[in-house]
Formats: structure tokens, C-alpha cells, sequence
């Protein structure tokens, strides 16, 4: 049995040690190799491999944001010089995480990984333990957010998020140029933005501060937050709170 | 700086202890040797040695404020004459006026104590000397033991700032990026691998040899960037363009070392890295009266939200003019639909003046 793979990396050495390294497994193929993230989103949708190698930094979308959109995503070995990212890469179910530059042997265990989940479908447990210790451990805030609408892909600032509306086990989050679901809690947005920027003012909302115009007592126990679009929030009392220590008001 | 005698516990003990112990012998040379009266030779030695166990702490005092170091010789010499003379009077002083109370009419010891003064005036020289040198010997022990401390924390500090240095002018993921370029290359194009080698190790050396506070020509400093630019060019390939406009005056000027580093790693971070186009990068160099000018431009992707740098690069390069010419305004930056562009002035006369330092 053959399996299929994919090469995603901006750099055209590293995608050909990959490839070259490839040769040792006959029964893996490559379909085909991809400079960018949008251009190996659409490669892994429509040619679904049964495994990736995905470069983290990239141009359009990084490989965290490639991975995010993907319904289905096939086994992941992330290939990158950063060793910051391993915890995020082995939460998002990512097989391996090799680290450039990496040996014959190195890249031959973590295909050996993927080779062996394949046939037996039984989850191997990563060696994150080892990885984890020398890796940086501070969680990024995030810059972007990547969004999938039918048939697009769109990357918001995070400085274009006007407000974020929890809308059951997702959150809608409203800019000036629409409106974009994303398959996310309020809580991971609250805890990857700025809390001085973006502020949870309710149980439903998120609001970025420079977006609000004024705030006015709804009643006894809850205020309205009046935004410069025309857009009027809910803000509960601890709400309230958090946004006065955070505009010094 | 604390009182040695009074560190902790173990030097109490010992301090107080020796006196018992020098009491001790005071009292049975007067009891055994010269056969006076037990009650007055304890009271004899307990008040004589117990003086001198407090003019022995207060003597600390009369140390420290005379370091041979910190006076000439003869100050040196007359301070501890005084201090001695002074202390001894007060000492066999005291001590004579509260035994002559006690034992007025013990005529054979009075009179046996007026004859012992001068024997007592030696014993007190002697004693003074012991715990004078002591005290220095102390004092120059904490002493040696601060310069080791201090030596060790300069040299911790130098390190650090040093690596600081080094980490500012090498990105790590440039340096594994290429690496792994290099890695590659040896399979596919060893005669390649071979020259991107080369040239990273010119770059590194460049970069690990420079003095951060000193000047380079421009000529120097760009021929750097072009290894630099050559190395990115192998791992991005037709992506990067790179392109140079230098007025003919500009490559003997002369600029800080490894300050036209980081814009280059900018222009390439936020065009190369983030555009799926090839992305030109533009130098261009012109001289004026006063000053001469660096301009660099890089295409960019507008509709890729910006991946947002540290900020360091930008930031330590404004310090560092600031720290050189004094002057705030002398990096410009712009940005125009799709083209970044920064523009860094240098002065003539600054860097004149501080070659010729």
C-alpha cells in the first residue's frame, strides 16, 4: 500500500530535503509540494494525502492557520527552526515536530511514526515530554485570525475585530467588513489577545476598547456599551468592572 | 560593614572566650605567682580584662576609619600612636581608680599595683598590636573576597552582554533556516552547499568580530549585506530581487558597524517571508554637504495583515543613534501602498569627530 504526501514550505532546499529524504520510503508518494499556505490548503483539500510535512512560518497562512482550517486534516509532521511552537503543534494532534536542520535518522523516526499510525490506526503517543522541556514556553498572542467562509479563506488583523459574540460553540467575530464564524471558545480568544485591548465584558462578548464610543446604566445591575458602529453591548456588572480598571475610568 | 567580632554567634564566642581565657592567665599569675588574695586577684583580672575587651570592640572603629590605604604613611602612624596612648591611659586609668575603691586599704596590693603599671602599659601594647593586625587581617580578607565577588558578577555581566549582543545581530531561525538550506544542499547541489558555507561564515564572522560601538566604511558594511542577501537568495530563490543604486561617494563614508543588518532582515521578514511574488529590495545610497543618506525599500503584500515583529531590530537601531549622534530623527520610516521604505541619515560630523578620537 502506497501512501500519499504532501511538501509545504516556503523554501525550495528545505522542500527538497524532504523529498530527498522521501526516497527511503518506497511506499510513500508525493503529490505535491507547496510554497504557501493557501497554496497547500487548497492542495491538501483537494488531493487529501494522508500526510503533510507543513512548515509553520509562511507567506498568506502559517501552518497553524492551514492546519485550523482543514475539516479533515491528514498526519502532521510540522518542519520548522522554531522551537517555540511545539506544545501548539502537539495540541493540534500534529504526529511530530522536527526541528531544521534535522538528520536522516531524525526525519526517518518521524516518519516511522506516521507510517505505523497508518497501518495500525492506533494513536503513537509523540515524545512530547522531550520536546516540551526545551521548549520555550510562553503562549503567543495572536496577530490574525483565519477564517473560512464557503468557498474562502480570509486572514483578519486582529486590529480590524470590532467585537466577538459567543454564538454557541463558536464565535462570530464582527469587523467592518462582515461578519466571520470561527470554531473557537471565548475563552481562547479572551486568553490569546491583548487583555488590555480586547475586553470580555460579558459572557457573550468580547469587546476591542477602541472600537467603543460611549457607556451608558441600563439598569440597576448591567450597562450598555455603545459602539462607534451603532452596535450597543450588554456589559455585566464584573464586565463593567474590568472595563473601568482597564479605561481608567 | 559589620563589626567582625559581632558576625554571628561563632565569632562572639570566640572573641569573648579568648578574654576569659586572657583573664584566666591574668588571674593566676597574680594568685599563684605573686600570692595575692583570691578576691583581689578575680576582681583584678575580671576588671582589667573586661575593659579591654570592650576597648578591644571599640578599636574596630579606630581601624576602619585608618586604612594604611586611605592616608599617607605618617597620618597612618600618628592615629594609631594617639588612639593607643589614649585608650592605654583610659584602660589602666579606669581600671587603677576602681580597684583603689574596692581595696583602699589593702596597702601591699595598692603598692604592688602602682609597681605593675608599667608591665601592665607593655601587656597592653602587645594586646592592642594582636587585635589591631587582626581587624586588618579581616578587613582585608572581606575585602579580597568582594573583589572576587564583584570580578565574578563583572565578567557575568560582560558575558551577558556580549550574548545580548551577538542575539541581537544574528536571528537564530535565519541562522537554522540556512543551515537546513545547507543540509539540502548537500545532496542536491554539494558544489552550491559549498558556497553557501562560505558565505555564512563570512557573515558570522563579520557579524562575531565587530565591535558594536565602533565604525566601518559603507563599503565594508554592504559587502555583508550582499552575503547576507546572497544566502536568502538560495533558500527563497527568484522570490528575492535585490538591487543597489550607490552614488560613487558613498562607499569610503563611513557608518556603525552591523546598523544596516536589521533593516535588511525587516525588509526581508515582512516582503520575502510574507509575499508569494518576488519582492524587490531596493538600496540606494546618496551623499549631501552635510550628511549622506541610505534609503532601502522592499515590496510588500498589503493584504497579508501584518505579522508583527518584536519591534527590537527598529528599536535597538534608534538607540544606538541616539547613544552615536545624539540626534532622534535620523531613521525614517514610510510606508506607500505596497512599498516600505526606510531612510537612515548619518551625519558627517559626528563620525569625524569620533574617528578622530
Amino acid at each position: 500500500m502506497t501512501y500519499k504526501a504532501i511538501i509545504i514550505d516556503d523554501e525550495k532546499p528545505a522542500r527538497d530535503i524532504i523529498r530527498t529524504f522521501l526516497k527511503d520510503f518506497s511506499d510513500i508518494e508525493v503529490l505535491a509540494e507547496c510554497s504557501d499556505g493557501f497554496a497547500g490548503l487548497k492542495a491538501i483539500q483537494d488531493l487529501k494525502p494522508d500526510l503533510a510535512f507543513l512548515d509553520i512560518q509562511m507567506p498568506k497562512l502559517t501552518g497553524f492557520e492551514v492546519l485550523e482550517l482543514i475539516d479533515n486534516p491528514p498526519l502532521i509532521i510540522f518542519s520548522t527552526a522554531y522551537d517555540q511552537y511545539a506544545i501548539r503543534a502537539f495540541e493540534m494532534n500534529a504526529t511530530d515536530y522536527i526541528l531544521k536542520p534535522y538528520s536522516r535518522e531524525r526525519f526517518a523516526q518521524a516518519v516511522g511514526k506516521v507510517i505505523a499510525k497508518l497501518q495500525s490506526g492506533i494513536a503513537i503517543q509523540p515524545e512530547v515530554q522531550k520536546i516540551i522541556m526545551s521548549a520555550d514556553e510562553k503562549e503567543e498572542l495572536l496577530n490574525r485570525i483565519a477564517v473560512k467562509t464557503r468557498h474562502k479563506v480570509h486572514v483578519i488583523g486582529v486590529g480590524e475585530i470590532i467585537y466577538l459574540e459567543a454564538e454557541g460553540d463558536y464565535v462570530m467575530i464582527h469587523t467592518k467588513d462582515g461578519n466571520y464564524l470561527k470554531e473557537k471558545t471565548m475563552k481562547y480568544f479572551e486568553s490569546h489577545l491583548d487583555p488590555e485591548k480586547y475586553i470580555r465584558i460579558h459572557r457573550s462578548y468580547i469587546v476591542n476598547a477602541e472600537a467603543i464610543e460611549r457607556i451608558e446604566l441600563y439598569d440597576k445591575e448591567s450597562y450598555s456599551v455603545l459602539l462607534k458602529n451603532g452596535a450597543s453591548l450588554r456589559a455585566s456588572s464584573s464586565g463593567y468592572k474590568l472595563l473601568k480598571q482597564i479605561l481608567h475610568m | 560593614m559589620i563589626h567582625p567580632v559581632f558576625q554571628n554567634l561563632r565569632s562572639i564566642s570566640v572573641y569573648f572566650g579568648t578574654w576569659i581565657l586572657l583573664a584566666g592567665i591574668h588571674f593566676s599569675i597574680l594568685f599563684f605567682q605573686f600570692r595575692i588574695p583570691l578576691n583581689i586577684a578575680l576582681a583584678d583580672s575580671l576588671i582589667y580584662n573586661f575593659l579591654l575587651c570592650m576597648i578591644g570592640v571599640a578599636l574596630w572603629y579606630v581601624i576602619r576609619y585608618s586604612m594604611p590605604g586611605n592616608h599617607p604613611g605618617f597620618s597612618f602612624i600618628f592615629n594609631h600612636f594617639t588612639s593607643l596612648i589614649l585608650l592605654l591611659v583610659f584602660w589602666l586609668g579606669t581600671g587603677y581608680a576602681l580597684l583603689s575603691v574596692l581595696f583602699k586599704d589593702q596597702a601591699v596590693f595598692m603598692n604592688f599595683l602602682g609597681l605593675s603599671i608599667p608591665y601592665r602599659f607593655i601587656v597592653g601594647i602587645m594586646l592592642y598590636a594582636f587585635t589591631g593586625l587582626a581587624y586588618y587581617l579581616i578587613l582585608m580578607y572581606r575585602d579580597l573576597q568582594d573583589k572576587a565577588k564583584a570580578e565574578t558578577r563583572l565578567n557575568e555581566l560582560l558575558k551577558e552582554s556580549e550574548l545580548n549582543m551577538l542575539k541581537s545581530q544574528i536571528n537564530p531561525h535565519f541562522l537554522f533556516n540556512s543551515l537546513n538550506s545547507i543540509s539540502s544542499l548537500t545532496i542536491t547541489d554539494p558544489g552550491k552547499a559549498q558556497e553557501m558555507v562560505v558565505k555564512l561564515s563570512e557573515f558570522l564572522r563579520y557579524s562575531v568580530t565587530s565591535n558594536i560601538n565602533t565604525f566601518t566604511t559603507l563599503d565594508k558594511e554592504m559587502q555583508n549585506i550582499q552575503r547576507y542577501l546572497e544566502i536568502e537568495k538560495i533558500r527563497f530563490g527568484d522570490k528575492l530581487v535585490f538591487e543597489f543604486d550607490m552614488a560613487p561617494g558613498c562607499s569610503s563614508r563611513h557608518i556603525p558597524v552591523m546598523i544596516l543588518q536589521p533593516l535588511f532582515e525587516n525588509a526581508i521578514k515582512h516582503g520575502v517571508y510574507e509575499s508569494t511574488e518576488p519582492v524587490k529590495v531596493l538600496t540606494r545610497c546618496s551623499t549631501f554637504a552635510d550628511y549622506f543618506e541610505i534609503s532601502i525599500t522592499n515590496d510588500f503584500d498589503p493584504s497579508a495583515p501584518a505579522r508583527k515583529g518584536s519591534g527590537i531590530g527598529l528599536r535597538n537601531i534608534r538607540e544606538r543613534l541616539r547613544l552615536m549622534f545624539r540626534n532622534d530623527s535620523l531613521l525614517k520610516t514610510s510606508a506607500s501602498q505596497n512599498v516600505f521604505q526606510v531612510i537612515l541619515t548619518i551625519p558627517n560630523q559626528v563620525v569625524e569627530n569620533t574617528l578622530k578620537q
